[in-house]
């Protein structure tokens, strides 16, 4: 790797790094708001989340230097999409304050959240694709630390457009119940399936990368969204559990490369989505399908009142979404020639 | 041939096991959990005097704890069924995790300790003094200064109710006289005098 090419490297690998840790931060977060707890400025997710931040900035200053360093100072849309999502990121500071000052508590959904959890997806997006394009094959790590924040803030921006967590004093942002189902019924398997795939995609299919990224997210969750709650630590276990799937999709496109594989493996991992995305999934599909004031210590029981009369309901739309996350990878797989081609053309331009 | 078979088994045996375990055993074993249990109970209550004047301030105390398991919430409410009015309420001192809230008339309410079933609306003023979460064996209390508007008896109305109310003695009192939200209170008074 030359100079040049080692620092835009060293400048993707910060902003993805960065885009998780603010991403496993505002997760973090989000569970602490919904159990109330005391909350200063220094609280640990929000300590989590600004170090994120800090890193992606860094990440960013390399990328804006390398691409200032390349020949006629030319930039490459990765390198563009990550400048936005951070300079959107950083943005949305000032507005959230704002925000904050003029309307007191706000709600998941609200303007300044949406540039940010925006400007996090569009700049991790934009370090994935920088890495993948930095080198033929990106290490099996570093594919997990740049899937993962897409597949946090991603999830994120789908919360915000599903979970009732939105009505204050002043907006009520809160989607329709019925809306918030058809969204996350929707969203989070094709999510699921586009980024899981995409993980075993770009480590050329090899057994385990797919396996870990799951893993990886399962961990997150667990650190982020159950243990907080001493009243889900028992459900631990049920949680975990959900590497099956993954694992058995894992399988599944590292020893055959069919399509009806790769189809089979988007409709699998899609369908543990209910399961991935417990507890908060229990807020969205409780306004529908149960209607009961969900106190944190009763999330556990609401969910699995419900989750017999959901998973079948929902599980025809679900795969057929998995399918077409799988198929967008598949169609982004075969665009990927296109794009090494035109970063080989970069690359010799800046080094010559 | 051979290891497609092997693999396609191995998938369908792992999906097999993984929505058994989800839509089956882990649901049975966790819905016998039982939710937990938290003990509301107002420890003191103190009023500043037993008579006063018109125009004078009444400084109620009350102390909380939960004697119980973790709640979710707690609140101490203190009404003044004599009163359909804020202004004359004061919060001189409390030391809950969130800011008490005043009630006034003519706003909804949840009665018979249900989160969602019935509601009522107020019809005199209360302030509910409440802590989110409650954890276990902690205290909590409140100094209120109300100046009551007419003579005779100013009546007072004191509970303490835990959630989710998971059971009887989430509640204090036990029993007594039921007030507008058909929940059991505590009656303190005091009399009020001409000048």
């Amino acid at each position: 790797m030359y100079g040049l090419s080692r620092k835009l490297f060293a400048g993707y690998m910060l902003v993805s790094f960065g885009m998780l840790l603010a991403a496993a931060g505002g997760s973090w977060d989000i569970t602490n708001h919904l159990l109330n707890k005391p909350e200063t400025f220094f609280a640990p997710p929000h300590a989590v989340l600004y170090s994120g931040v800090a890193s992606a900035v860094v990440g960013t200053v390399l990328v804006f230097s390398a691409s200032k360093s390349a020949a006629a100072g030319k930039m490459i849309w990765p390198m563009k999409l990550v400048i936005a999502g951070v300079v959107m990121l950083i943005s949305a500071a000032p507005v959230d304050f704002g925000w904050h000052s003029a309307f007191g508590l706000d709600g998941l959904l609200s303007p300044p959240h949406f540039v940010l959890v925006s400007g996090m997806v569009v700049g991790s997006a934009g370090a994935l694709a920088g890495l993948s394009q930095s080198t033929k094959r990106v290490p099996s790590v570093l594919i997990i630390i740049a899937i993962l924040p897409i597949w946090l803030a991603a999830s994120g921006m789908i919360d915000m457009f599903s979970l009732p967590f939105s009505e204050t004093e002043h907006f009520n942002f809160n989607p329709h119940p019925t809306l918030g189902v058809v969204v996350a019924t929707l969203a989070f398997p094709f999510l699921i399936s586009a980024c899981l795939i995409g993980s075993s995609a770009l480590a050329g299919k090899r057994f385990g990368v797919l396996s870990m990224a799951g893993a990886a997210f399962i961990v997150i969750g667990v650190l982020t969204s159950i243990i907080p709650n001493s009243a889900l630590t028992s459900t631990i276990p049920f949680y975990i559990s959900s590497i099956i799937p993954i694992v058995a999709a894992d399988a599944l496109l590292a020893f055959s490369r069919s399509r009806f594989s790769l189809y089979t493996a988007g409709a699998i991992v899609s369908l543990a989505f209910f399961m991935l995305y417990y507890p908060l999934i229990t807020y969205t599909y409780n306004e529908v399908f149960e209607s009961k004031v969900v106190w944190p210590s009763l999330i556990a029981q609401i969910y699995f009142e419900m989750i017999q009369d959901v998973l079948p309901l929902v599980a025809i739309p679900t795969a057929a979404m998995g399918i077409l996350g799988a198929l967008f990878i598949d169609r982004l797989v075969r665009k990927k020639k296109y794009s090494i081609t035109t970063y080989s053309n970069w690359h010799n331009n800046t080094n010559t | 041939m051979l290891k497609a078979i092997i693999l396609t088994g191995a998938v369908a045996v792992a999906l097999v096991v993984y929505f058994s375990l989800s839509l089956y055993i882990f649901p049975q074993s966790y819905q016998s959990i039982e939710p937990r249990k938290p003990q509301a109970i107002v420890t003191d209550v103190s009023l500043s005097a037993s008579d006063i004047a018109l125009g004078q301030a009444l400084t109620i105390s009350v102390t909380g704890t939960n004697n119980g398991e973790d709640a979710d919430m707690q609140f101490v409410s203190v009404g003044f069924p004599n009163l359909t009015t804020t202004y004359n309420i004061k919060i001189l001192k409390h030391d809950f995790d969130q800011t008490p809230i005043l009630i006034a008339p003519g706003e909804l309410l949840s009665s018979e300790y249900s989160d969602t079933d019935s509601s009522v609306l107020a019809q005199y003023t209360s302030i509910e003094s409440f802590s989110r979460p409650w954890e276990a064996g902690k205290t909590y209390s409140a100094d209120i200064e109300v100046i009551p508007k007419t003579e005779g008896r100013f009546v007072v109305f004191i509970k303490s109710v835990a959630l989710p109310h998971s059971w009887e003695q989430a509640h204090y009192p036990q029993d007594g006289t039921l007030d507008q939200q058909k929940e059991f209170v505590e009656i303190y008074s005091v009399q009020v005098t001409k000048p």
